[in-house]
């Protein structure tokens, strides 16, 4: 009963989407880290989450959203930068970097919109 | 441990080896003129050679990524000496010819703003997971 509270698709969406955030600010913090590493290869979520995600909110299936799990993998199409063969760009990173926080920001109040609205529904007043 | 900051360990890592490196390039730039070190040779440069275990570990299928970038070591630049013709110099040899450290400032000087760039970079990340934590802090609050 009040496991249907927290369980809207959309909802188990976004908290999964916040991991992936979470998750891709550790890649990225790491591959500005290992900017003058020779040999390193940048990594990135595995584009298959991004996929797989839209899949099951597509599909609707909540078991199939809540087994999803976001994991890191080195980027098969990042070119090297330098001829060391590191093909971590600073001006990229950064651009990511900013637009992970923008994603985190949308999501974490995608999250307390859902309570807040949640809330309004049990108590009857806007809080 | 909770993980507040995500990615923390790595940013705190990459500070530490570009700060190490600043150093490198302190001590290379304050014995540009040194002619005579402890072996009573001219001062070698010194390079900082870094390195990573990330990709081994996420070989191995750790989702989370262990916080590995060090310094692998400090060595010596093999480049000769540069020669200068200083016939006073007391470390001159029979030609007149002293060997002056294989240092070029213009080269250290290039090097520092990359590592301190590398560095403000890494702060840039940390900066922005403070951001991220303040955020998750708020999840629930109007």
């Amino acid at each position: 009963m009040i496991e249907a509270l927290f369980s809207q698709p959309h909802y188990l969406a976004a908290k999964k989407a916040l991991d992936a955030v979470a998750l891709r600010h550790e890649a990225i913090a790491s591959n500005l880290a290992n900017l003058e590493t020779p040999g390193y290869r940048r990594v990135d979520l595995a584009p298959s989450f991004q996929a797989e995600l839209q899949r099951a909110c597509a599909s609707g299936d909540k078991a199939r959203i809540a087994a999803l799990r976001p994991v890191l993998a080195p980027d098969p199409n990042a070119l090297p930068a330098s001829r060391d063969g590191n093909t971590v760009h600073l001006e990229n990173e950064l651009l990511q970097l900013t637009q992970n926080a923008l994603t985190h920001a949308l999501e974490t109040q995608l999250v307390t919109s859902t309570l807040l609205r949640l809330k309004l529904a049990i108590t009857g007043r806007p809080t | 441990m909770i993980q507040m900051l995500s990615g923390i360990q790595h940013t705190a890592a990459a500070l530490n080896v570009e700060r190490t490196r600043l150093d490198v390039i302190a001590q290379n730039i304050a014995n540009a003129q040194t002619t005579r070190d402890a072996q009573g040779k001219p001062y070698q440069r010194q390079v900082v050679v870094f390195e990573t275990a990330l990709q081994q570990s996420l070989a191995t299928g750790q989702t989370a990524p262990e916080a590995s970038l060090r310094v692998a070591r400090i060595q010596k630049d093999p480049r000769p000496p540069t020669l200068v013709y200083r016939p006073g110099h007391p470390d001159a040899d029979a030609h007149g010819m002293v060997a002056m450290p294989n240092v070029n400032l213009h080269e250290e000087m290039a090097d520092l703003i990359t590592a301190s760039r590398a560095f403000e970079a890494n702060l840039a990340v940390v900066r922005s997971a403070r951001t991220m934590a303040m955020q998750t802090l708020a999840i629930g609050k109007r």
